[in-house]
């Protein structure tokens, strides 16, 4: 194999062994490969300054007493897991999040049975006050768009970090997001189906209060 | 760029003679200074020791320490410049691995898996501080000042090269650092970094080159040396 001063570059970066072997037999007769060849392996060589392998004798206790402490103040945590084996796998913020959704969704229901039983019998009544009246309803409505739209705008923002995650946070945050949006999505659902009802507003305002924290968390890794 | 001045001329490091086997290929393959061989050729192991850290046995992560704490500690002084916060964040790294095995699949080996949990501690310790700093209206750099530790055969070219590797870019310097120092193949670096092999080597090529350009002295004064 014959190589010339210009194969040196493509060798350096990803030569084989015959193509290194050429580009020695090269630099045998040409002084500027040779410097370079000489200058390109002292590196590898430098970088043997930055091993430093020796042991400490008190950091493998000290990292197993934080494990030993980690698994005894989580017990529960493997068990908790374990009812969450069916779902893939993506992090452990994973199935606290979804356990988190989930006694969301429980607590609504119980809350709208909850109306739904305390309702005026006769049709008159007192004027229940978790309803909203219909110029009210429309200002939330409108406040709530308005609301959404501003979010939708950090989500826009914080949206190329949270596609491609550099850290295992940020892919907790992008998780954490997405629980969020779908129980904001069957809130809304609820809401559209029963518009007057000031509870599912609120609880739909604290979703977006707490979407709105975790984008701001997100941009702010980013700073 | 300029240059860093090194103690030692090239020459009195390198010898001008051939080598027998040409150059580095695979770190691998003449890898001495570490504890381990190569990640690859302990799959067996490495799913074995997968399956028992995930059953929580404590002596499992004992093993992976015995296995892989030195290097691990080396690559986190190494990204954070001092020992102390790289023993800070192996121990984050056992204590996420542990929290977090549940959740590993075996897309990639489990060893490669605990680096890139290491690494992305590393980043998050490093960005944490540069926060606590910028806090303090403190105007020194990003970059970790090393702290003095075990003596080499040439401190000065040790810190010669720390100020250098101080000046790549961020994916230069840890490709560098887990390649040539810690003699990861370019297939577990891709892996442990989230890039593609060729992007491994491509990278690792940069990096040697900016490297090149701050350390080597002066031809002209380099000639007045010999």
């Amino acid at each position: 194999m014959q190589v010339t001063c210009n194969d040196r570059d493509p060798i350096f970066e990803d030569g084989t062994l015959a193509e290194w072997a050429a580009l020695e037999a090269h630099a045998a007769t040409c002084p500027l490969c040779a410097e370079e060849v000489r200058a390109w392996k002292s590196l590898s060589v430098a970088a043997g300054e930055l091993r430093d392998y020796s042991d400490s004798p008190s950091f493998w206790p000290r990292i197993e007493r934080a494990l030993a402490e980690e698994a005894a103040r989580n017990p529960r945590r493997a068990e908790r897991q374990g009812w969450f084996s069916f779902l893939p796998s993506l992090s452990p913020a994973w199935p606290a999040a979804l356990a988190g959704a989930l006694v969301l969704i429980l607590i609504l229901t119980l809350s709208a049975a909850w109306i739904y039983l305390r309702r005026p019998v006769d049709g008159r009544g007192t004027e229940d006050q978790s309803l909203l009246k219909s110029k009210a309803l429309k200002e939330v409505e409108s406040a709530e768009t308005a609301y959404q739209r501003s979010i939708d705008k950090l989500a826009a923002e914080a949206k190329p970090q949270l596609e491609s995650p550099a850290t295992p946070l940020l892919a907790d945050y992008h998780e954490k997001l997405l629980v969020l949006d779908s129980a904001i999505a069957e809130l809304r659902a609820q809401a559209g189906m029963n518009p007057s009802n000031a509870q599912l507003r609120y609880q739909l305002l604290a979703m977006y209060e707490e979407k709105q924290h975790a984008l701001e968390e997100v941009l702010e890794t980013k700073r | 760029m300029g240059t860093m001045g090194l103690a030692l001329p090239w020459k009195a490091r390198i010898s001008s003679m051939p080598r027998e086997r040409g150059t580095r290929v695979e770190p691998s393959e003449h890898f001495a200074g570490g504890p381990r061989p190569a990640l690859g050729e302990a799959s067996s192991e490495d799913a074995a020791l997968a399956a028992a850290c995930r059953s929580g046995d404590l002596r499992a992560y004992d093993r992976l320490y015995t296995l892989h704490g030195a290097r691990m500690k080396n690559l986190a002084r190494n990204v954070l410049g001092n020992p102390s916060d790289a023993e800070d964040a192996v121990q984050e790294t056992f204590l996420k691995v542990q929290r977090s095995i549940a959740s590993f699949r075996g897309q990639s080996s489990f060893v490669t898996w605990t680096y890139r949990i290491l690494i992305n501690t590393c980043y998050d310790a490093r960005r944490s501080r540069l926060r606590k700093k910028e806090v303090a209206n403190d105007d020194s750099q990003e970059t970790p000042r090393p702290e003095p530790r075990a003596p080499g055969a040439h401190p000065s070219l040790r810190m010669a090269l720390e100020r250098a590797l101080a000046k790549l870019t961020q994916h230069q310097r840890d490709v560098f650092l887990l390649y040539e120092v810690e003699g990861f193949r370019h297939a577990e670096i891709a892996g442990m970094l989230e890039m593609t092999e060729t992007a491994s080597k491509n990278t690792l090529f940069q990096a040697k080159k900016n490297l090149r350009l701050m350390l080597e002295p002066p031809r002209d004064s380099a000639a007045e040396t010999r």
